[in-house]
């Protein structure tokens, strides 16, 4: 009955949630990635997620949070990001101010896992911040305010990092990755990639995920022949979707897979081939 | 005038007799074949061929002799007759004359008497602009011209030249040989297109035009191409590529084969490059065509070790192998003897059932596709054959269960061996009927080609593995490039073409885009004359120190300038310039105003300021009252320094074969400037070159501060190689280069096309690769951002270690410079 609400109008949620009960995101492991991120978890040390688009990093780390019943909050990077708004500002009441915390400070105190979603987007001064959090200190100060918080134990900070030749001038400083545990991620082998996709769309036929799949690695050979960023787990997972949803293969195909990536017209031609290729006959 | 033709005849006869033996002679013998013609008509033919005589006298012969013949074969004398006299009003017109009573016949054989004279008086006419031209047009057979369509057929021709004649002043008698071969290859559509470019390249120049219209020459080959019918592979070569790369994971390089139509679309391969047809009947048999041929080199039909074993199987030690170390085929299928035609297509048919099993699990359309394109069944003994592959198709498809050798071939481990064998065994069952040469081209499938035209580079070890794209750099393991001979040095050696600088010393490996023996050794000119140009350290890795003044950078201007070439190029690449702009003005412009916070007057309240205003103040603070937004334009903070190598390796053939690795490089950097300028960011160009640490050249092209202008373009157009490529020194001078600019941010982005080298460093590569590294860290220490594009295809393997991972980009399509280079500059802005 609530998720039934829930649907019928958007809800109000708190940053800050307990996971939920039940067996958590689905998640499939690529290698030993929850392993390193479990490790991490126990000695507390930032963990910086790298890997292309559409990998499952975010998944990996809501399945990560969900496992070790730590509230997640994320923050999507942008360029306009301040430190205000992740640590924190004074706000009018009445007569009088009153200080808001931001995602960031609210993570510190409750002891959650606070995910800084592509951080090479948000502004210097933002990334400056998080340093004394990564260290031993695992402070956070507060400035407006002339205090310091000291991390809740179970605090984490998450940061992911997308490197690509696209972030030359816009690199994470060597002194902020180095205080980072990184793990790498990469599109998942063809067999998970396969299980991902039956799992997220419900009903998807095994021999469809496996040429989608299949549509998918040949897509990626492209990478750096035009193609700036391949064909992600969620892009096929679109696709799947799609299908599921009664679109003809081709045109789910063309729709998630080839129209998103490039607006390169012979780069565009030749996705559509492979898309043919392995689709027509489905 | 006597009006009896009697008396008119004997005149003649007695003038000529007086005039010229011959000429009464050739009267005297022609006489009885005109005279049954009428006492008129003869009369009127005699003293035609007088006046003929007295104003050419080889005219005038050429017209008696030719006489009887005509009158024999063709009758109708007044008619020609009465043609023949136009040839009395120009001078010099035997030649013309001669070529029109030759052809006579012939054309009203074609053509019937009524086009024939309509065809003579045409033919008149161009005689009369130009007496050549009218010989020209009369030696050309009437057969031809007409096509079998009759005189149709000869206008199709003729009406287009006569409109280029009287528009352009194309010579008529030059286009015509090459306007019949043209209609005869691509069809009278083409035509048209076809003469106007000769009509544009014959004003650009005399010798050129005239090479274009004997269909000569690359214009000729480029014009062709683009009116050629059909899926012209030039211009999608790239989607071609595209589709192999992904499907198959190797990309090979295609060449064209040459311009040949009317014949079966064959690809043909020396185990490196894919020559391809400049034409393929429609899309999906260039696909199809492609995807198999591809699928040839990925699944070990040119690997070494197949052969090798082929050989071997064969009876034969080793394969033979040509001057250029590449396999030659003939003795193997010289063991069939005169019925080697029938082995062959079975060997290739085989082969060909294997490849496509192995293409068809990666692009599952490959069968069916293959399948749809196999529905014209040939006639004769190639249907057998035709027959056999389609049958090996509908197994691939599952419509038809494999057996015998076909199930053999489907084994995972089946080779090229294998397929010998079984062709071997299916060549002694005989089934098949003999083959001659002018069928075996029906006997292959559409998309499938014989597989042994060419001698072939043994590939290497095949990988057998589907192409991985984690492997990263393993997968786009550069596929080995097409043998290009090394250019010649003799009489075009580009560093003896530069006068102002000392450029004597022979280059060994420097200043190649690939490694080469190292032939040159540090020994040094002339001492360091001190304050000539501006001293930089190199770092020396050996002794882990820098040396100090090491390396001289000297600014020198370049002389030379050729604005014609960077018209040209730029009107080659008006459309992608024209498509960069629409994408710079659609995306890059920064017409959105951005706002800028806490200004103390502006449009609109800057609420978090104002909140923090309002709660310094009750804190007891007297805060500045910065509480505004404002929205101005973005102001550009981003300079870019570009650097060109101007080695002596840009001026190597392209490895594709067509023009200079320069000639790219001056259109990327041409695009590069008139990108920028719409852009609007701040930039700066300049070329690099070295030959000694001593004498390393900064050639400024344009400054941070300067407008780009046509004297800008005129020295990008006359760019030119030189020397070698000290990196490392010419990187601290751009550095220094960069204070000009006054941006926050900084790129300095380094074209090059091979690695550092010059011609003092011992053949010890390393040296100026570690100096180059440490230079490009001196580069980020001044907050400047270093990234190099390189055309060399083997750059991944040094350039992370000199620049660091994700800092460079190997092009390795050299076509796709132009375009990139700009696209490239502009993502890595938008990074930022």
């Amino acid at each position: 009955m609530r998720s039934l609400i829930d649907r019928l109008r958007g809800v109000e949620r708190d940053i800050v949630q307990a996971p939920d009960a039940g067996t958590g995101p689905y998640y499939e492991p690529q290698g030993t990635e929850i392993a390193v991120f479990e490790a991490a978890w126990r000695r507390r040390l930032p963990v910086m997620l790298k890997g292309p688009t559409g990998c499952g990093k975010t998944r990996f780390l809501e399945h990560m949070a969900h496992r070790l019943g730590r509230p997640l909050v994320s923050v999507s990077c942008h360029e306009d990001l301040t430190s205000a708004d992740l640590v924190g500002r004074f706000l009018l009441d009445g007569e009088s101010t009153v200080w808001q915390d931001g995602p960031l400070t609210r993570a510190v105190k409750a002891g959650a896992i606070c995910y800084l979603d592509e951080i090479v987007e948000a502004r210097t001064d933002s990334t400056v911040i998080i340093h004394p959090l990564t260290d031993h200190r695992r402070r956070l100060p507060l400035e407006k305010r002339g205090l310091e918080i000291e991390a809740h134990e179970d605090f984490l900070l998450v940061i992911s990092y997308n490197p690509g030749y696209q972030t030359v001038l816009k690199d994470l400083k060597p002194s902020t990755k180095q205080r980072f545990v990184a793990i790498e991620f990469r599109y998942p082998s063809a067999e998970v990639e396969a299980r991902i996709l039956q799992n997220e769309v419900e009903g998807l036929d095994p021999a469809l995920a496996a040429r989608l799949v299949a549509i998918a690695r040949q897509a990626r050979v492209l990478k750096d022949h035009g193609l700036d960023e391949a064909s992600s787990t969620r892009s096929l997972v679109y696709a799947g979707s799609l299908i599921a949803a009664g679109l003809p293969p081709v045109e789910a195909g063309e729709a998630a897979l080839v129209n998103p990536l490039t607006d390169d017209v012979e780069l565009a031609m030749a996705l559509r081939e492979i898309v043919k290729a392995h689709l027509l006959a489905a | 005038m006597t009006q009896d033709p009697g008396v008119r005849l004997a005149l003649v006869v007695n003038e000529l007799k007086e005039l010229s033996f011959v000429a009464h002679r050739d009267l005297g013998a022609a006489l009885p074949s005109l005279e049954p013609h009428g006492a008129e008509t003869t009369a009127r033919w005699a003293e035609t061929g007088r006046d003929l005589f007295l104003q050419d006298r080889d005219g005038g012969k050429a017209f008696l002799r030719a006489s009887p013949g005509l009158a024999r074969d063709v009758g109708a004398v007044d008619v020609w007759t009465e043609q023949a006299r136009g040839f009395l009003t120009f001078r010099g017109s035997w030649k013309a004359l001669t070529a029109y009573l030759a052809g006579l016949p012939e054309a009203v054989r074609v053509l019937g008497l009524e086009d024939a004279r309509r065809w003579g008086e045409t033919g008149l006419a161009w005689a009369r602009r130009h007496p050549e031209a009218g010989a020209i047009f009369f030696q050309t057979p009437v057969a031809d011209l007409a096509a079998g369509r009759g005189f149709a057929g000869v206008r199709e021709i003729l009406d287009p030249l006569a409109d280029l004649a009287a528009r352009y002043g194309l010579p008529e008698g030059l286009a015509l040989p090459g306007a019949i071969k043209v209609r005869a290859l691509l069809g009278p559509q083409a035509l048209g297109p076809w003469l106007r470019r000769g009509a544009d390249i014959l004003k650009a120049g005399r010798l050129r035009g005239e090479a274009f219209f004997r269909l000569e020459g690359p214009d000729s080959d480029e014009a062709l191409t683009a009116v050629l019918p059909g899926f012209r592979t030039a211009e999608h070569e790239r989607f071609l590529a595209l589709v192999t790369r992904a499907a198959l994971g190797l990309a090979p390089a295609l060449a064209p084969r040459g311009l040949a139509v009317g014949v079966r679309p064959f690809i043909e391969t020396d185990g490196r490059t894919l020559f391809v047809p400049s034409a393929f009947p429609t899309r999906e048999q260039a696909l199809a065509a492609l995807l198999h041929h591809a699928g040839h080199l990925r699944f070990g039909t040119y690997g070494q070790e197949a052969i090798d074993r082929l050989f071997i199987e064969a009876g034969m030690a080793h394969p033979p192998l040509d001057a250029d170390q590449r396999v030659t085929w003939r003795p193997l299928f010289a063991l069939f003897g005169e019925d080697l035609l029938r082995f062959q297509v079975l060997f290739d048919l085989c082969e060909d059932f294997r490849v496509d099993a192995r293409v068809q699990a990666l692009m599952p359309n490959h069968v069916p596709r293959l399948l749809d394109l196999a529905a014209a069944r040939p006639k004769g003994p190639a249907g057998a054959y035709f027959d056999l592959g389609r049958l090996g198709l509908q197994m691939l498809a599952g419509q038809v269960a494999p057996a015998g050798p076909w199930a053999a071939l489907l084994a995972p481990d089946a080779d090229l061996v294998t397929s010998w064998v079984q062709a071997r065994a299916l060549y002694r069952e005989g089934a098949l009927p003999p083959l001659d040469l002018a069928d075996r081209d029906a006997a292959y499938l559409p998309g499938r080609s014989p597989n042994h035209e060419r001698p072939v580079y043994p590939r290497p070890a095949v990988r057998d593995a589907p192409p991985e794209p984690e492997a990263g750099a393993g997968s786009d393991a550069p596929e080995p490039v097409a043998a290009t001979p090394a250019p010649v040095s003799a009489g075009h050696d580009p560093d003896m073409e530069i006068p102002p600088e000392d450029t004597s010393g022979s280059g060994g490996r420097v200043g190649v885009g690939r490694p080469q023996p190292a032939a040159a050794t540090a020994r040094y000119r002339r001492t360091l004359v001190a304050g000539e140009g501006t001293p930089y350290p190199e770092w020396d890795y050996r002794e882990k120190t820098y040396r100090r003044d090491w390396a001289r950078v000297t600014e020198r201007d370049l002389t030379e300038r050729d604005s014609a070439c960077a018209q040209e190029l730029l009107a080659r690449h008006a459309p992608v310039l024209r498509r960069l702009r629409r994408a710079l003005q659609a995306a890059e412009k920064p017409r959105r105003p951005v706002p800028q916070r806490r200004q103390s007057e502006g449009e609109e309240l800057d609420l978090d300021a104002a909140v923090d205003y309002v709660v310094d103040r009750r804190t007891g603070a007297r805060p500045a009252p910065r509480v505004y937004r404002r929205r101005r334009f973005l102001r550009r903070d981003t300079g870019v320094l570009l650097l060109a190598d101007l080695s002596t390796s840009i001026m190597q053939q392209a490895a594709d074969g067509t023009g200079r690795v320069v000639d790219r490089l001056k259109a990327a950097l041409l695009l590069f400037a008139l990108s920028l300028e719409e852009v609007g960011d701040a930039y700066a160009i300049a070329g690099f070159a070295s030959k000694y640490r001593d004498a390393v050249s900064y050639y400024p092209i344009k400054d941070f501060g300067r407008r780009f202008t046509s004297e800008t373009e005129a020295i990008l157009g006359g760019l030119s190689g030189r020397l070698a490529t000290r990196m490392g020194a010419a990187i601290r001078h751009a550095c220094v280069r960069f204070g000009e600019a006054g941006t926050a941010r900084r790129l300095l982005l380094i074209l090059s096309d091979g690695r550092p080298a010059d011609y003092d460093d011992g053949g010890d590569e390393r040296y100026l690769h570690e100096d180059t590294r440490m230079a490009v860290k001196e580069a980020a220490d001044q907050g400047i951002h270093a990234f190099c594009i390189t055309l060399d295809a083997s750059g991944a393997a040094y350039l992370e270690r000199i620049f660091g991972r994700g800092h460079f980009l190997v092009v390795d399509r050299l076509d796709d410079l132009p375009r990139r280079l700009p696209q490239i500059y502009l993502k890595l802005r938008r990074g930022g």
